[in-house]
């Protein structure tokens, strides 16, 4: 969804930013560009106006930039409020442009004219165009500028907001490089009259940012279902725009096309266009949304499936026999026939939630020895180990996309959900996606009543002594700019919820 | 042995006159009361009067080896243990089973949220752990015994051939093998009262 709204937003910010036009220091951002030099100086003149534009990127970008990181410092909870409360502000303001109403609040400010004289001409209009791209240092033309910088608060994507940022700023900038370099021919003159005397202009472009704005209340709105939806859930899984999870001791469900499914069956997965399920003991296998004759492949016999991945070409499933033995093994989409066992252990739990990109397959096996992760290609056989740990460290819950290994480790300190890569055998540069304290109880590392002292190593930096943290990292997914993870009260597990954090 | 026994009974009161008798035997009680009195002195010490640090039993100021849930406390085979009630932890500081999986408090299984057990984690001993994290080749070498908690409780060093130990400045040679010094300090719980 955050793509929709990436370019929802962007259009928005460019109509926005040319709407601005028709403010005071639009128009005398022309004049001064177009006619304080004359045609003798022209190349500085066309400096100026280079510098103009790149002051108004900037601008638009730290502006709308900023929003976004300080949403995104704010923390990733209350993801399905926030949204709602910037799709709503985003009608609001779709209604006011539309309706064409006076734009309040009002910024009665102008950039300062002493720079035009006191400055060298391409400083001056570089700095102008710096205060322009700002966006809220001088007038406002458009509900459209107040509602951006809402959604760019509350999108928590940094992208976003620098994109809808350079957006406003060429927005800006556009009218200024049309009409300022022609202003001492007589068409430059004409543009800039029937800029100065068609205010019906301006009031079509406020009607094009509020179509903009209601279709980023379209995007928000389905990102708010998708954040909202999967409390209570588990096992997330994303691919493109599609999103599905398992409802604790329920069905599966699907987002897709702005429409939450219920599927009937379980573990849903999603991968390379498809999507797998189980349901009576079959895996369903569709194409991208549930379909009525979806290929079925028999579950293996006297086991109960625990867990799927499905990429264009094969279907990881993971299981547990009668016996107690867990089994990781991979069906061939192409022919159901061929199978490849990937994995077994005698210890349930020890093998992790499967996930496979293309025919790569990642999966985690713990067990008081060692945690890894390994990394299979099921067409050459080959075999990688991507993190391994043999002391103090488990590697858990790895998810692929588009080259990119997103898991969790865990020390007797915290847990970090990481974004590594599946093609290195070390993790040392692993991005940090988030971090919370360890769950386990610790003690001070000394008893009460003896003198404390050269005790460090006792201690966590992070967190102090007592029960430690109340949620516990569990399954992820990645798809795009968005990551997923599972994350379980300590104290009851049904109340698992999936949260999204994006990647900036 | 009876008849021998009197004989020599019999021969020491022939020998002694009562008066004689009761002075020796003051004089031994004199000489006990301040063998007593220089032993005291000289070796014992008040197994609740010392100057501990961070937990009882421990002397001197090494500090504690890292353990999962602070305090090294560990198992007779230098795994780790909790030490507010002895449970076997992985290195994470869970509480395990026998195979290594989490459990709750009594004693079941954990699970997700789709009723998978977790994981397990590695489970590995104290002081060699401590070890790979200094770069140091360490073991548990002497010990040395006092009563804590009403149990007797094995202080165990963990050493190495390291001139410093794990506060940074110079290693003492503690209960250490000869060459060797102490890196960081470990325990074991005993179950003998004391």
């Amino acid at each position: 969804m955050l793509s929709l709204l990436v370019v929802a937003g962007a259009l928005t910010a460019l109509s926005a930013g040319i709407a601005g036009a028709w403010s005071p220091c639009g128009f005398s951002m022309v004049d001064t560009i177009g006619t304080a030099l004359g045609d003798a100086r022209r190349p500085v003149m066309i400096f100026a106006t280079a510098t103009f534009t790149a002051g108004a990127l900037a601008g638009g970008a730290i502006t709308f930039g900023s929003l976004a990181l300080l949403g995104g410092l704010l923390g990733h909870g209350g993801g399905g409020l926030r949204d709602a409360l910037a799709g709503a502000l985003a009608l609001a303001a779709a209604y006011a442009d539309w309706r064409g109403l006076r734009i309040a609040p009002q910024i009665r400010r102008q950039v300062p004219e002493r720079w035009r004289w006191i400055m060298p001409l391409p400083l001056a209009c570089g700095l102008y165009g710096l205060l322009l791209g700002l966006g809220f240092t001088t007038f406002v033309l458009s509900f459209a500028v107040w509602a951006l910088a809402g959604i760019s608060f509350a999108a928590d994507s940094a992208i976003f907001g620098v994109v809808v940022g350079v957006a406003f700023g060429v927005g800006r900038a556009l009218p200024v490089l049309w009409i300022a370099p022609r202003l001492r021919s007589e068409r430059g003159e004409r543009a800039l009259e029937r800029l100065a005397l068609e205010p019906r202009l301006w009031l079509g472009l406020r009607r094009l940012d509020a179509i903009g704005l209601g279709a980023c209340a379209v995007a928000l709105a389905g990102s708010g279902a998708l954040a909202a939806a999967p409390n209570f859930a588990t096992d997330p899984s994303a691919y493109g725009g599609s999103f599905a999870w398992q409802k604790v001791g329920g069905n599966g469900f699907l987002f897709a096309d702005a429409r939450i499914i219920k599927l009937a069956g379980s573990l849903p997965a999603l991968g390379g266009g498809k999507l797998a399920y189980v349901a009576d003991g079959q895996i369903a296998i569709s194409a991208g949304v549930p379909s009525h004759s979806p290929i079925t492949i028999p579950g293996p016999p006297d086991s109960t499936i625990d867990a799927l991945a499905v990429s264009a070409r094969w279907l990881i499933v993971r299981d547990e026999a009668g016996s107690g033995l867990e089994n990781l093994f991979a069906v061939s989409l192409l022919d159901h026939a061929r199978r490849r066992y990937i994995a077994g252990s005698s210890t349930a739990g020890a093998i992790s939630r499967p996930a496979i990109e293309g025919d790569t397959v990642v999966w985690a096996y713990s067990s008081a020895s060692q945690s890894d992760i390994y990394a299979e290609n099921l067409r050459t056989g080959a075999r990688r180990v991507v993190a391994s740990a043999t002391k103090n460290v488990q590697y858990s819950s790895p998810s692929l996309d588009a080259g990119r290994l997103l898991y969790v480790q865990t020390d007797r300190c915290q847990q970090e959900l990481l974004l590594g890569s599946p093609l290195s055998s070390t993790q040392s540069h692993a991005r940090l996606l988030l971090r919370l304290p360890s769950t386990v109880m610790r003690d001070p590392g000394w008893q009460p009543g003896y003198v404390q002292n050269y005790n460090s190593a006792s201690l966590c930096p992070n967190r102090g002594p007592g029960a430690g943290g109340t949620t516990t990292l569990g399954a992820t997914a990645l798809s795009g700019s968005l990551a997923y993870v599972g994350e379980s009260p300590v104290t009851d597990v049904k109340h698992t919820t999936i949260v999204r954090i994006g990647l900036h | 042995m009876r008849t021998d026994r009197s004989t020599l009974s019999d021969a020491v009161v022939r020998q002694s006159s009562r008066r004689g008798f009761l002075e020796r035997l003051g004089g031994a009680v004199i000489a006990l009361a301040g063998a007593q009195t220089i032993a005291s002195a000289a070796l014992a010490t008040d197994a609740d009067a010392n100057p501990y640090t961070n937990f009882c039993g421990h002397t001197y100021t090494t500090g504690n080896c890292p353990a999962p849930t602070g305090l090294p406390r560990i198992d007779r085979n230098g795994y780790p243990l909790r030490a507010s009630d002895g449970v076997p932890v992985d290195d994470l500081g869970r509480p395990v089973n026998a195979e290594g999986q989490p459990i709750d408090a009594g004693g079941s299984v954990l699970t997700d949220a789709d009723g998978v057990p977790l994981a397990p984690a590695p489970r590995t001993k104290v002081c060699e752990t401590a070890g790979e994290d200094y770069k140091v080749e360490l073991a548990l070498d002497g010990s040395w015994y006092r009563c804590c908690g009403g149990t007797v409780r094995r202080i165990r060093d963990c050493c190495g051939v390291t001139n410093v130990r794990i506060n940074g400045d110079a290693a003492l040679t503690g209960y250490c093998y000869p060459g060797r010094h102490v890196f960081c300090v470990t325990y074991f719980q005993t179950s003998m009262p004391c």
